[in-house]
């Protein structure tokens, strides 16, 4: 997030779009409806009617991944008509010029047609945007899990950019990290690209640095692999062995028959997990890992604010710490880590990375954490980002054309399926599904459709139906409503008794390499 | 009552420590004060409304009722002795409330057992403890009338230490207290407890809504508004001294190894009266609200409630904590509005 949770209270205006909020971040939910009460007004783009569609001034449902068209549309409302903020696109950016050219072309009839929302829904939400003091866009997965995933981000960031939305106490961009610590995952250098701090591994510095840090030499300066182009790559054997980490991707990854057959075509395979999870029981060496209460260490949220999470239990049998399991591998494969203490570790995090220079144990401990960037020890931490210019300076447009999902409906698969979360289970239900009060809310899978669709193909609420892609199928129970719209499935990946992943298709971002889980096309039929 | 000089106190609840599990307000890194075993170097006297009541003392977030170990099975009853030092007197009415409603049909073994093991130290309140408590108006406060072992009044560098029971006075006989009986100590109580009173703001709503529960109850619309921004997380439930729901569980950990646990469920959650054949007789939020609230408004027991005025104690942290604000405050003002 650009911006920090505590502003939301003085925002005018939210643009939320690919995120149900309550329901995923319900605290940030709550503020959100908390603000409405006092006057803030909500827009909401968002297939589905979402608990938030009840507070929104206006609710525009676009066709599944057309966001970057709804995007365009509105910014070339917002220029014609213009309402953007002339003084920061002429301070702050560059770029406009090519940005103007191509969205010129996204007319709000063009828009209708692509998105199917409503010219004059369009018209009216561009204009309330763009005339809100302080306006703040909401996005999660919505938004990023798409083939075109950075194409939705940029034309986000276009957008407040042109309005000047950016930079400013409540106005920002703001992706919600759908985990308590995903965004620390990547502050750390969990992608394939970077070390701590988005330090880029192709950087002659930054590999130097690092050299220096860990005592080493010839630090691989190519960029690795995604997790959808490792599957592939096990696929076609190049992949040989696999350290999976706290993850499940023969549930969470999509079309995962194929994750299956990529798993097992491995030589070696090694999961480290709080549970036997569906991946684990494939594994050569599961490796027992602790859980969040029986260790000690950092989360870093949503608002980049790092946090120290305290151990309060002992972990059972032989579970220790991810990090001493890792110590303890390295030293094994000959390189002689020697960290004591999460202290010792947090220490060296402070050393190499400057946007955590200022992030010290000591602080955190007496503390309720500390937002980045924070370059030295007497830095208070960062509220919101881009006050007075970009990390990189002049702030770029970087206008994208619109580009279907990979998998559009035909005559033979002629639903559209898009897949996420609810409020009572967590992604592959790992943990959540233990828990009883949990399964008791929510125990099965079930596939909202429309009433209308419902009708039509004869499926009544609770009826069992058989849902299939050009990947597989699964089985489970219908739930009739108008939350979705007609010619749109929703379901969840959390149960592994009707694996919806089997059914999603892998194709994804060239550049994040995040695939499109949020629309296949897929049809469906009641069981007889 | 006895006469105990601040600098005496920690010599005192050191003393009981060695008998019983001592709670007592502590103050953590980073500056919040919390219920956590006695320790003289985080006990603290500066504290207001502990952000939880001490229910989970006798009722615990989720408990081992038993285990079973291969194929036998074995009752797991609490043992500890319990002394908590400086509760409030609204969370000692909870307290009373809940146990009344734990052994009144059917006993509760595991939560008697904790009762009955428990002795109470309520601090008295000189005044409101914040915005939202409403004490002199549900009657359970701002001091306890009975039902504790101990009561403090604070005068400034000593404390007047009132006994309840005999468990109190066997309490006092560890600090060789001077006695302060006379007709000065008691005016100089009264004077305390009715400046106290004087202090915490009647809230009239709590009863004209209770009022109209009773008759002509409030409109569906209010109860569905509330539900439609309700996210579900059951805090007012857990933060509630009153609240005393639970579910059961079994979790296998071997073929013939295991453990039953109890542990805190809420009517707020629409698995909570959802029946097998998938009917839910309370199928909105908005219902859920408005039978959780009418629970504490309307219907309570009134042997269960002791000299209180309704199941709710009045100790405003639903309002405190509640993210959307559906607190008894926000409620009941909601109720009496749409009715004038």
């Amino acid at each position: 997030m650009t911006n920090s949770i505590g502003e939301f209270e003085d925002a005018d205006l939210f643009l939320i779009t690919g995120t149900n909020t309550t329901a995923q971040h319900p605290l940030i939910g709550s503020r959100i409806i908390n603000a409405k009460e006092r006057g803030a007004q909500i827009l909401l783009i968002d297939p589905r009617e979402i608990q938030l569609a009840h507070f929104a001034v206006l609710h525009l449902k676009q066709n599944i991944g057309t966001d970057v068209a709804v995007l365009n549309g509105m910014m070339n409302i917002i220029i014609e008509e213009e309402l953007y903020d002339k003084e920061f696109v002429e301070k702050r950016t560059e770029g406009f010029d090519a940005l103007k050219a191509l969205v010129s072309r996204y007319t709000p009839k063009i828009v209708q047609l692509i998105s199917g929302i409503n010219a004059t829904d369009l018209e009216r939400a561009a204009r309330m945007y763009a005339q809100a003091p302080k306006a703040m866009i909401l996005y999660a997965m919505g938004i990023t899990q798409h083939t075109t995933g950075t194409d939705n981000v940029k034309s986000c960031a276009n957008l407040a950019m042109l309005t000047g939305h950016l930079g400013k106490p409540s106005s920002g961009v703001n992706p919600l990290r759908g985990q308590n610590n995903v965004q620390g995952a990547c502050d750390m250098g969990g992608l394939p690209v970077v070390y701590t701090g988005y330090q880029r591994v192709n950087d002659p510095a930054v590999k130097k640095k690092f050299e220096e840090a860990w005592g080493v030499s010839d630090l691989d300066d190519k960029p690795g692999l995604t997790i959808t182009t490792m599957m592939e790559a096990a696929q076609r054997g190049d992949l040989k062995a696999l350290y999976v980490m706290g993850e499940n991707p023969l549930m969470s990854d999509p079309d995962t028959t194929h994750v299956e057959l990529a798993l097992s075509n491995l030589d070696f395979l090694v999961v480290q997990d709080i549970f036997l999870s569906e991946t684990a029981r494939l594994a050569d060496v599961v490796l027992p890992a602790a859980c969040f209460a029986e260790k000690e260490g950092t989360y870093t949220n949503t608002e980049r604010k790092v946090q120290l999470s305290r151990k309060a239990i002992s972990p059972p049998g032989l579970a220790r710490s991810d990090w001493e399991i890792v110590v303890d591998i390295c030293r094994r494969c000959g390189y002689d880590m020697n960290y004591k203490t999460i202290a010792a570790i947090l220490s060296e995090i402070n050393k190499v990375t400057p946007s955590y220079a200022g992030i010290t144990y000591d602080r955190l401990r007496t503390s309720y954490g500390i937002q980045w960037p924070c370059p030295n020890e007497e830095h208070p931490g960062t509220v919101f980002l881009h006050k007075d210019q970009f990390t990189k300076g002049l702030g770029t447009f970087l206008p994208c054309e619109f580009k279907p999902p990979a998998e559009v409906p035909d005559s033979e698969y002629d639903f559209i399926l898009t897949t996420g979360r609810v409020y009572y289970q967590y992604h592959t239900g790992t943990m959540t599904r233990r828990i009883e009060i949990l399964e008791r809310e929510a125990p099965e899978a079930l596939l909202e459709i429309n009433p209308d669709d419902a009708r039509r193909l004869g499926i009544k609420n609770n009826d069992m139906v058989e849902v299939a892609s050009r990947r597989g199928s699964v089985r489970l129970k219908a739930e009739v409503t108008p939350r979705v719209p007609r010619r749109v499935l929703f379901s969840t990946f959390h149960f592994s008794e009707a694996q919806i992943n089997t059914l999603t298709n892998p194709a994804h971002d060239p550049v994040a390499g995040i695939p499109e889980y949020k629309g296949c096309a897929v049809n469906v039929r009641r069981c007889e | 009552m006895k006469l105990l000089p601040k600098n005496k106190l920690v010599p005192i609840i050191s003393s009981w420590a060695q008998r019983y599990t001592v709670l007592a307000p502590s103050s953590t890194e980073q500056g919040e004060c919390v219920f956590d075993i006695f320790k003289e170097e985080t006990f603290t006297l500066e504290y207001r409304k502990p952000s939880l009541p001490p229910k989970s003392q006798l009722l615990p977030q989720s408990d081992v009722i038993f285990r079973v170990e291969k194929g036998t099975f074995r009752e797991v009853l609490p043992e500890r002795n319990v002394l908590m030092f400086g509760i409030r007197s609204c969370d000692l009415m909870g307290l009373r409330q809940s146990s009344s409603f734990m052994s009144r049909d059917t006993q509760d073994i595991y939560y008697r057992r904790r009762s009955d093991h428990c002795l109470k130290v309520v601090m008295a309140c000189a005044g409101p403890q914040n915005e939202t408590c409403f004490c002199t108006t549900s009657r359970s406060g701002p001091s306890a009338t009975t039902g504790f072992d101990l009561q403090f009044y604070d005068l400034g560098d000593s404390f007047l230490v009132e006994s309840g029971s005999t468990e109190g006075d066997e309490l006092l006989k560890a600090g060789n207290l001077a006695d302060v009986d006379d007709k000065d100590t008691v005016e100089q109580v009264n004077a305390l407890r009715n400046k106290a009173v004087a202090a915490i703001t009647e809230v009239p709503d709590v009863t004209r809504a209770m009022e109209i529960l009773s008759s002509r109850g409030a409109s569906e619309e209010l109860w569905e508004r509330f539900g439609d921004k309700c996210i579900v997380c059951g805090g007012c439930v857990y933060v509630c001294p009153t609240c005393t729901c639970f579910t059961v569980a079994d979790f296998p950990s071997g073929p013939d190894t295991g453990e039953r646990i109890r542990s805190w469920d809420t009517c707020l959650y629409g698995g909570f009266t959802k029946e097998a054949s998938g009917h839910n007789p309370r199928s909105t939020q908005g219902l859920r609200l408005k039978r959780r609230h009418e629970h504490k408004l309307l219907y309570y027991n009134q042997t269960d409630v002791q000299e209180a005025l309704c199941g709710c104690v009045g100790c405003g942290r639903c309002s405190d904590y509640c993210p959307v604000h559906i607190g008894t405050l926000e409620v009941v003002k909601a109720i009496v509005e749409e009715q004038s």
